[in-house]
């Protein structure tokens, strides 16, 4: 199965990846052959079959409460932030033209 | 010194116990392999130096005062850097964690750590588990000790090399495809991956959360039975666990009365003559044991590989959502918010993550899906289905764990595909759930081959007994 280059631009910004564009061949190529490889599955008889259900087959959700956290832990949740000044957590504007 | 270097969970808790030696002079002798032949090996990426030798004390001031807490009191262990431990670095082979720290201990840390464990370090492995030679690791290959010219297998190959180094006493690893038994088979030693659902990955970092499974790798059946009863049981953090389940050691000197089917589709072609010829006298062993051994079809097999290829992508290129540089790792300063995303996983991510959430990405599309995620689903039904009925007539499957001895550094870099099929003995039991042991059956031309023992779901105490008779016969 072939993809094109369109193609694969639009799956890598769907991914949330920035492909080179010397990167693309290679990528496609590696794509192209692994689907080759995958696509002998379209080839088996399946009619009748249901899908693997791997979920639990009890509900086992927990109720939604707020768990009190250690201060150690919550200071290593706020130091793996990649960018911060003191607690306030610095993230990237949502809007793409914030105003300066 | 060099017999501290050779101990096995159990015989290190005997001379623990026997004031033999303390579980600091045993500590301090791991570490000092370690700091010798690291630099080499490369199959620790942190070692916590510090931190072993308090808990190594602690353990020895237990034992003085009132009693050890059980078998792995003060025994050094590895962890893969794939787990949470509290503290320390977890980068599970990627540039983008490479500042990382974690925050809390996961559910096996926890447990191991409970039970008097001395955690030497984090050991290295394929990114995000993705790979099956170390190669595909951010922070370097790591090397076989038998030949350093070789790959010890992956993706937890720092762990496999750290026990067949004499790194440590033992080591957990996760295995969603084969990445505990493969490089087990490939570096000569224990690797057990137990079913589906046995162990909790709760601050495990997840590739394919319905593959997953973390377990032993260790230089004795016996001791991969001791360090599983330890780690398995329900957590209510991860909601795939089973809830009522037991274990219970009952080591085998025979395999009088056992059933082992030998599935024709893993017999065939395939397999390097080396490995052929050390499964086959492993299979004249298991009859000498008193196994009654036959051939069995199992149907569908040969397309776990190809399941696992489009299930595994799909669930890594959901589960790698969160590498986006906003939470924590790697985070690229560039303008929008979008390309902070596109140039942190571009930058963060490496070759075969990429390709593999661009494959998952694709496949989970629309126009798509059908044709692969659901499909590969319903093959999945039909492997399983094909399992059940192959253990309807035999107690247990016996295979060859990888297709070929240790390959060389660099040999399969270049073809995906041909990587991928270094997991096609093992990826079978992950598509299914089951438990699967390999254990060592000889050396080809100086490389370890490993023999994989296949086993009924939740059965994995027949398993490990079967793997640990099998395992005395001197070869």
């Amino acid at each position: 199965m072939a993809i094109s280059s369109d193609e694969l631009r639009h799956l890598a910004d769907l991914a949330r990846i920035a492909v080179s564009e010397g990167e693309m061949t290679t990528l496609g190529a590696d794509l192209e052959k692994i689907l080759g490889y995958v696509g002998r599955l379209s080839k088996i008889d399946t009619t009748g079959v249901p899908e693997t259900e791997n979920g639990p087959e009890v509900s086992v959700l927990d109720v939604d409460i707020a768990a009190p956290v250690e201060a150690c832990v919550l200071e290593a949740l706020v130091e793996n932030f990649p960018d911060r000044v003191g607690n306030a957590l610095r993230v990237p504007a949502v809007f793409e033209h914030p105003k300066q | 010194m060099r017999d501290l270097l050779e101990q096995t969970i159990v015989s290190a808790q005997k001379g623990l116990e026997d004031r033999a030696f303390s579980s600091r002079e045993l500590t301090e002798a791991y570490l000092k392999q370690v700091r010798g032949l690291n630099g080499n090996l490369n199959a620790y990426l942190t070692v916590c130096e510090e931190e072993a030798l308090d808990m190594a004390d602690a353990s020895d001031a237990r034992r003085e005062k009132t009693k050890a807490l059980g078998p792995l009191d003060g025994v050094s262990i590895a962890l893969k850097d794939n787990m949470l431990c509290a503290g320390v670095p977890a980068t599970a082979g990627s540039k983008i964690l490479e500042e990382y720290r974690a925050p809390y201990d996961g559910t096996v840390v926890k447990k191991v750590k409970d039970a008097g464990a001395v955690i030497l370090g984090k050991t290295n492995m394929d990114e995000f588990a993705m790979g099956s030679s170390t190669e595909h690791s951010a922070y370097g290959v790591t090397k076989n000790p038998r030949d350093f010219e070789r790959v010890p297998g992956g993706s937890s190959g720092g762990s496999a090399c750290a026990v067949a180094a004499d790194m440590c006493v033992a080591a957990l690893g996760s295995d969603t495809g084969g990445s505990i038994r493969q490089p087990a088979a490939l570096t000569g030693i224990v690797g057990f991956k137990p079913t589906y659902g046995r162990v909790s990955r709760y601050g495990l970092i997840a590739m394919a959360s319905s593959l997953d499974q973390i377990g032993p790798m260790t230089k004795t059946v016996e001791d991969a039975a001791i360090l599983f009863n330890e780690i398995f049981g329900h957590d209510t953090h991860d909601q795939t666990t089973i809830e009522a389940q037991s274990f219970e050691w009952k080591p085998r000197t025979d395999l009088k009365g056992v059933r082992i089917g030998l599935p024709r589709q893993a017999w065939g072609e395939g397999m390097t003559d080396g490995v052929r010829e050390h499964v086959t006298q492993g299979v004249e062993i298991l009859k000498a044991l008193g196994a009654t051994v036959v051939d069995v079809d199992l149907p569908y097999i040969d397309e776990a590989l190809a399941v696992y290829y489009v299930l595994m992508p799909c669930e890594v290129s959901a589960n790698l959502a969160r590498f986006d540089g906003i939470r924590y790792g790697l985070r690229e300063r560039v303008d929008t918010l979008l390309d902070t995303y596109a140039q942190t996983r571009a930058k963060g991510l490496g070759e075969e993550v990429r390709r593999r959430v661009l494959l998952g990405t694709f496949a989970l599309s629309k126009g798509y899906y059908d044709a692969y995620y659901r499909q590969a689903r319903k093959v999945q039904t039909l492997i399983k289905r094909a399992y059940a009925k192959a253990f309807e007539s035999v107690d247990l499957l016996v295979t060859p764990t990888a297709p070929s001895v240790a390959f060389k550094i660099g040999e399969k870099l270049a073809d995906p595909l041909a990587m991928y099929a270094e997991d096609v003995y093992t990826v079978g039991v992950n598509v299914a759930g089951l438990p699967a042991v390999s254990v060592p059956c000889g050396d080809h031309e100086g490389l370890p081959v490993g023999m994989q023992f296949i086993g009924r779901h939740l059965e994995d105490a027949d398993v490990l007994a079967a793997a640990y008779a099998f395992e005395r016969i001197p070869r």
